[in-house]
């Protein structure tokens, strides 16, 4: 890790101010922060600690608002009572405790992705300026089995897909102000002019993400499969909600984590279920529907049953 | 004073047995009979270093903090094979608090010109902290000319420069024994890479004084440290004190000194300050050694009621850049089971990544696997319990030399492991689970291991005036609890409760001991401490009996007393201790030469139910039962966590366990704890641990002997057994995958 | 505006098992890295300095977290807890890591038991699933997890039936 220099900020006003700078990174929970600089993957010669504004704490929860602070912890958001079950399954095999007590939920959203070839050093892949991917050659056993871009990485947080499938938007202050656009549109798959994985910059600053009461009232659920028991970034994620209107479901959402370059939805698939009964052939249907597109690499046939398995899981599991 | 003389032993060391002449002492007794009655040996005791090693206080080499030390940081090569062209360290050397920089120019001991692997040494870097030493590692600036490289063991294979056959065994005649067969399972296995991952990590600080030279050290084997630095510095032995007082896990990758322990010795003679070099967790990946990858051809005869009639095995094991040896992994095949006509190969294979070094029960692990797999796939064919057809094969003498075992209670480890597992639960085909997607299957597999432990070993113990007793020995702990062990034995011995006996351990200046490998420590070690203990009790009746005027040999010890024939007198040991004030009772010990003409061996079996999501390709292992044979345990609490510990390092080998390797850069992929896939807490199933009561009276006087790897042994194959049982899915490669499962399920 | 500190070194004050500690170290010195050299805390343990492993758990305001992802200087004014503090929950753990022999090579022992620490402050009474998710983010190469697993179960228990007496 190199040097730098480290200031505390007590509003967002000054933390705007200061990031700036050049070079200059905001620091939250720093779990990811600190592993990219130990890499030596980002070297900023500034970190702007922003754990002391406290309007960016805290959870705020009526029967037609869920908001949460951008800098509450993960294992904060999943101990509130308000919390949305969905939210609490996808947070309950998220990273390990300790990494929960210190991740910031508005770092989870923007996290870099864990592509082995990009998160070495000695490694220069496509999305941090090289000629091209290197996991299109590579190993690339949890890589991408969607889109077309020239990166496979996959987004890695277990708390993406399950907002997205709420349908909330992140509060965001940008250069022109206070800005609340849906989460969805955050993930943006890298282009060659823009090599990242979503659209915040690094002189951004999330205020909070907001879950209206529509989406609070759905059924909802969320299902990660790992190699181990606990642990591991998701190798397929599954969250789905909708809301069931005597019984057929409306409203539908299917989202996909750790299968593209950004959380995926299949309209296809979940049109399939809209105005439907749920029961054993529609969810099969739909899962068979939603892993049709899907184009795996040498190495990761494997990823494609197993999200086919768990949509048909997690839409079954709308019924309860 | 006993007189010495030199014996020939022979001693199995992983998996290959070395004949080797020693020097012992005096005589040796046997061992305790199973009806002797122990008060420490045989009897869980918590272990004696515990209150350190869960409070902090513990000091391993990496807590090491000398006053004015050095950090070293080795600067690797990113290239897979290459010749080093220039290094220049002006920038690096330019920066504050910079030491030293040096390469082959300038320490030509220490770096060669090529560098064979990703990872190997290039120069290091000495600075005032760790951040230091890192930053100007990233300052030194290298050309390299890149050279042709293969990191993969298949291809590797292909190229025959690259293979070398290291051993071959053959009896009967093996081409007959297959036409006499009625069913030939003919079944290639593979093996993943893996890494040890100790979470101490591989490392050593150096000191000296004038020409004396103290190196801290995490290893498993201090007197080989010592010997191998004091060659590589050309210092004498005496010259050369290792010390590694709490270790943190080694796991057959600390049996020998490291480039980690020359650097620092090398360097901190230089710069005349103390010097750790201590690697990272990426270095602890890359150049610290791993279980090698495994390409194995197991071909089974048998007749139709399953009477084995030719085996014939072949592997293949990728070593890295290591040319010198290579585990024994037809091991198993060669001296498991009753078959008359036995042939095998190993072969060494040389690829462009790190060396290889031993993982606890090198090769048996990797050819167990192999072996009992093709077992099961054998018993299928045959339409047989798998059980039985192991049953069948059974050898009651050890099929390599002939000879009677000093003990084999196998068969009871299958009797009562299928008991402990529910094995009649079993069937074939496997049984439903809570979902149609569920299934659960069983599977069985069979341990063979060494571990008799031998010459040469040695301990005194000296018996303070307050009657309490040090043992001095040229020992280390690596968490096995060897040292609870010694302790407990000579507590036996002298009649002292266990926490008036310390031990003085951990380093060189004492007498000779053995590594901490090849699950032999205890058994080479115990029976010496045993004898110097004996030494000690001779002593003190010889003192007791003069002063109760009986002759020694009509007085016994017991609870602290010193007694005369049956209800005689009786003299407290304290009052003896108290007539002898400042003297010192000194018991010396030796590690007599095993028995010629049995075979010492340990078995075991290992039962597994598994649950199989034959949509997901997930595998669940539910439980594990190990029923192990190595005669006496001497500390059945440790013994237990010893099983325990070996079983859920197979299960990582089994299911999630493997490097993953670039081949385009030559790179480890999964150089991390993230990638690099260890259970966790979560991941662990039932595990029931049981032990075979009987002894192993000739083995040596404790009548046991190791237990350290035998329990990693045959775990893999009754995991994969279980899963084939449970869904049809034969997976021959290890780690059983999500993704291999489901491709094993399409075929 | 807030003022920047470093990259030079820069004094640091900790509060460390109730101790006020002033150090001199540069921002970008981890929490453990300062414990272990400049404080001579060395319980806490460098396994993989990345937030994989656990073995550098410590407790701060509380809570657990990895001392090898917190940057020492974001801690001023933080009460930071490491093994050698003790305290009623942390000796408990050590008699019920003794008792049931959940460590082999103890490495990764400081760091379990901080996070059963944590565990046993916040849920007075924690059953086998609490005590494995408390757990959950420590790795044990020895594989000594059943025992650490009935150790924690035993000390949550010893607690609460000392709180009922």
């Amino acid at each position: 890790m190199k040097s730098f220099s480290y200031a505390k900020v007590a509003t967002a006003e000054e933390a705007a101010g200061l990031l700036k700078q050049r070079n200059t990174r905001l620091i939250a929970g720093g779990t990811d922060l600190l592993g990219l600089m130990k890499e030596r993957l980002i070297e900023p010669d500034r970190l702007v600690d922003v754990n002391g504004i406290a309007q960016l704490r805290g959870i705020t929860a009526t029967k037609e608002n869920f908001r949460v602070g951008a800098l509450t912890t993960l294992a904060e958001l999943a101990a509130h009572q308000a919390t949305p079950l969905i939210i609490k399954e996808a947070l309950a095999d998220a990273a390990t405790p300790q990494l929960r007590n210190m991740a910031t939920v508005g770092g989870n959203l923007v996290q870099r992705n864990r592509c082995w070839y990009f998160r070495s050093a000695e490694h220069r892949c496509w999305l941090k300026g090289g000629p091209r991917c290197l996991a299109v050659d590579g190993d690339n056993r949890y890589h991408a089995i969607y889109g077309e871009g020239e990166c496979r990485q996959v987004t890695p947080s277990d708390l993406a897909p399950a907002l997205i499938a709420l349908d909330a938007t992140v509060v965001m202050r940008t250069d022109e102000g206070e800005d609340s656009l849906p989460l969805a549109q955050l993930y943006v798959a890298p282009t060659a002019r823009h090599r990242r994985e979503h659209a915040v910059g690094d002189d951004d600053l999330i205020l909070a993400v907001r879950i209206g009461g529509d989406a609070l009232r759905r059924h909802a659920t969320y299902l990660k499969f790992m190699e181990r028991a606990t642990w591991q970034f998701a190798v397929v994620s599954v969250a789905a909600s909708a809301r069931l209107v005597e019984g057929r479901a409306q409203d539908v959402r299917i989202v996909a984590g750790a299968v593209a370059n950004i959380p995926w939805r299949v309209k296809a698939a979940e049109d399939l279920l809209a105005g439907e009964k749920i029961d054993d052939a529609r969810a099969l249907a739909v899962a068979e529907r939603f892993v049709r597109d899907a184009r795996p690499l040498r190495d990761n046939a494997y990823k494609v049953a197993v999200l086919r398995e768990l949509v048909r899981r997690a839409v079954l599991r709308l019924k309860d | 004073m006993p007189s010495a003389r030199v014996v020939k032993n022979r001693t199995e060391f992983e998996g290959k047995i070395y004949e080797e002449l020693a020097l012992v002492q005096g005589a040796d007794i046997p061992a305790w009979s199973a009806d002797a009655e122990l008060r420490h040996v045989g009897r869980s005791r918590l272990r004696v270093d515990g209150p350190q090693r869960v409070s902090g206080r513990a000091r391993y080499t990496t807590d090491l903090m000398l006053p004015g030390m050095l950090h070293a940081r080795v600067v690797r090569s990113p290239h897979p094979h290459a010749r080093v062209i220039r290094v220049d360290a002006k920038r690096a050397l330019a920066l504050a608090g910079v030491r030293s920089v040096v390469d082959r120019t300038s320490a030509p001991e220490l770096f060669d010109e090529e560098v064979h692997y990703v990872g190997a040494p290039v120069a290091v870097v000495v600075g005032e902290t760790e951040e230091i030493a890192a930053d100007a590692a990233h300052l030194v600036e290298i050309e390299y000319e890149s050279l042709p490289f293969v990191v993969d063991l298949e291809e590797a294979i292909a190229d025959r420069t690259r293979v070398q056959r290291k051993e071959s065994y053959s009896r009967g005649d093996a081409r007959r024994g297959f036409r006499e067969a009625d069913i030939v399972v003919d079944a290639r296995y593979t093996t993943s890479t893996q890494l040890h991952n100790c979470l101490e990590p591989h490392g050593a600080v150096a000191q000296w004084d004038g020409e004396r030279l103290t190196l801290w050290e995490s290893t498993q084997a201090m007197f080989d440290v010592r010997k191998g630095v004091a060659k590589a510095i050309r210092a004498r032995l005496d010259d050369v004190r290792v010390i590694c007082d709490y270790m943190g896990g080694g796991f057959g990758s600390k049996l020998g000194h490291g480039h980690y322990s020359e650097i620092a010795a090398v360097l901190a003679k230089r710069l005349g300050r103390p010097i750790r070099c201590v690697m990272d967790r990426r270095e602890e990946n890359l150049v610290t050694g791993n279980r090698s990858a495994t390409v194995q051809r197991v071909r089974v005869g048998a007749t139709k009621d399953g009477k084995l009639t030719a085996l014939e095995h072949v592997a293949w094991s990728g070593t890295g850049t290591e040319d010198g040896w290579v585990a024994s992994t037809t091991g198993p095949s060669n001296g498991l089971y009753e078959v008359a006509n036995v042939r095998s190969e190993q072969f060494l294979v040389l690829t462009n990544t790190g060396p290889f070094s031993a993982f606890r029960a090198p090769g048996y692990v990797e050819g167990t696997f192999a072996l009992e797999s093709a077992m099961d796939e054998l018993a299928d064919k045959l339409a047989l319990d798998p059980l039985a057809l192991r049953r069948k094969n059974y050898a009651k003498l050890d099929p390599q030399s002939g000879k009677h075992y000093s003990l084999k209670r196998l068969d009871q480890c299958y009797s009562r492991g299928a008991e402990l597992a529910g094995w009649s639960r079993r069937k074939a085909g496997g049984t439903a689970g809570r979902h149609a997607y569920l299934r659960r299957g069983m599977g069985v597999s069979t341990q063979v291991w060494g571990g008799g432990g031998g010459p040469p070993a040695y301990a005194t113990i000296h018996l303070n005036a307050d009657g309490t007793a040090i043992v001095r020995a040229g020992l280390q702990d690596i968490g096995s609890g060897t040292k609870t062990a010694i302790a407990q034995i000579a507590a036996e011995e002298l009649s002292l409760p266990l926490e008036r006996v310390r031990l003085s351990i951990g380093e060189t200046d004492a007498p000779y001991g053995p590594a901490s490998g090849g699950s032999m420590t205890t058994a080479s070690l115990g029976p010496a401490v045993r004898l110097a203990a004996v030494d000690v009790r001779r002593q003190l009746l010889e003192v007791a009996a003069g002063l109760m005027e009986v002759r020694a040999s009509e007085i016994h010890l017991t609870d602290g007393h010193a007694v005369a024939g049956r209800g005689g007198k009786k003299l407290a040991l304290d009052e003896v201790f108290s007539k002898l004030q400042n003297y010192t009772v000194i018991g010396r010990g030796s590690r007599h030469p095993n028995p010629e003409d049995v075979r010492l061996r340990s078995f075991g079996a290992h039962f597994a139910e598994v649950e199989v999501d034959i949509r997901t390709g997930a595998v669940r292992v539910l439980k594990i039962v190990a029923v192990h044979q190595i005669g006496r345990i001497v500390n059945p609490l440790n013994a237990k966590s010893q099983v325990e510990g070996g079983v859920t390092q197979a299960l990582g080998y089994a299911v999630s366990e493997g490097r993953v390797l670039d081949r385009l850069s030559g790179h480890v992929m999964n150089a991390n704890l993230e990638d690099y896939k260890i259970p966790t807490v979560k991941d662990v199933p039932d595990i029931v641990v049981e032990f075979v009561p009987d002894l192993d009276r000739r083995a040596n006087n404790l009548g046991g002997i190791g237990l350290g790897e035998p329990p990693i042994i045959p775990t893999a194959a009754a995991i994969a057994n279980a899963v084939a049982n449970a869904c049809g899915a034969r997976v021959r490669t290890l780690p059983i995958t999500p993704a291999r499962v489901l491709e094993a399920l399409r075929r | 505006m807030p003022e920047y500190r470093g990259p030079g070194p820069t004094p640091i004050k900790l509060d460390v098992n109730g101790e006020s500690r002033l150090l001199l170290a540069e921002p970008r010195r981890t929490l453990l890295d300062a414990l272990r050299y400049d404080l001579g805390l060395t319980g806490a343990k460098k396994v993989c300095d990345r937030g994989d492993c656990g073995a550098c758990t410590v407790l701060v305001e509380g809570v657990a977290e990895y001392a090898c992802l917190t940057l020492a200087v974001a801690c001023e004014c933080k009460h930071v807890e490491t093994i050698e503090g003790g305290g009623a929950d942390v000796e408990a753990l050590q008699q019920a890591f003794l008792a049931h022999d959940a460590y082999q090579c103890g490495f990764c022992t400081p760091g379990q038991i901080m996070a059963l620490a944590a565990l046993l402050r916040r849920d007075g009474q924690a059953g086998e699933e609490q005590v494995k998710t408390a757990v959950a983010g420590n790795l044990c190469r020895c594989g000594a997890y059943p025992n650490i697993v009935t150790a924690g179960v035993a000390a949550s228990r010893a607690k609460t039936s000392a709180k009922a007496k």
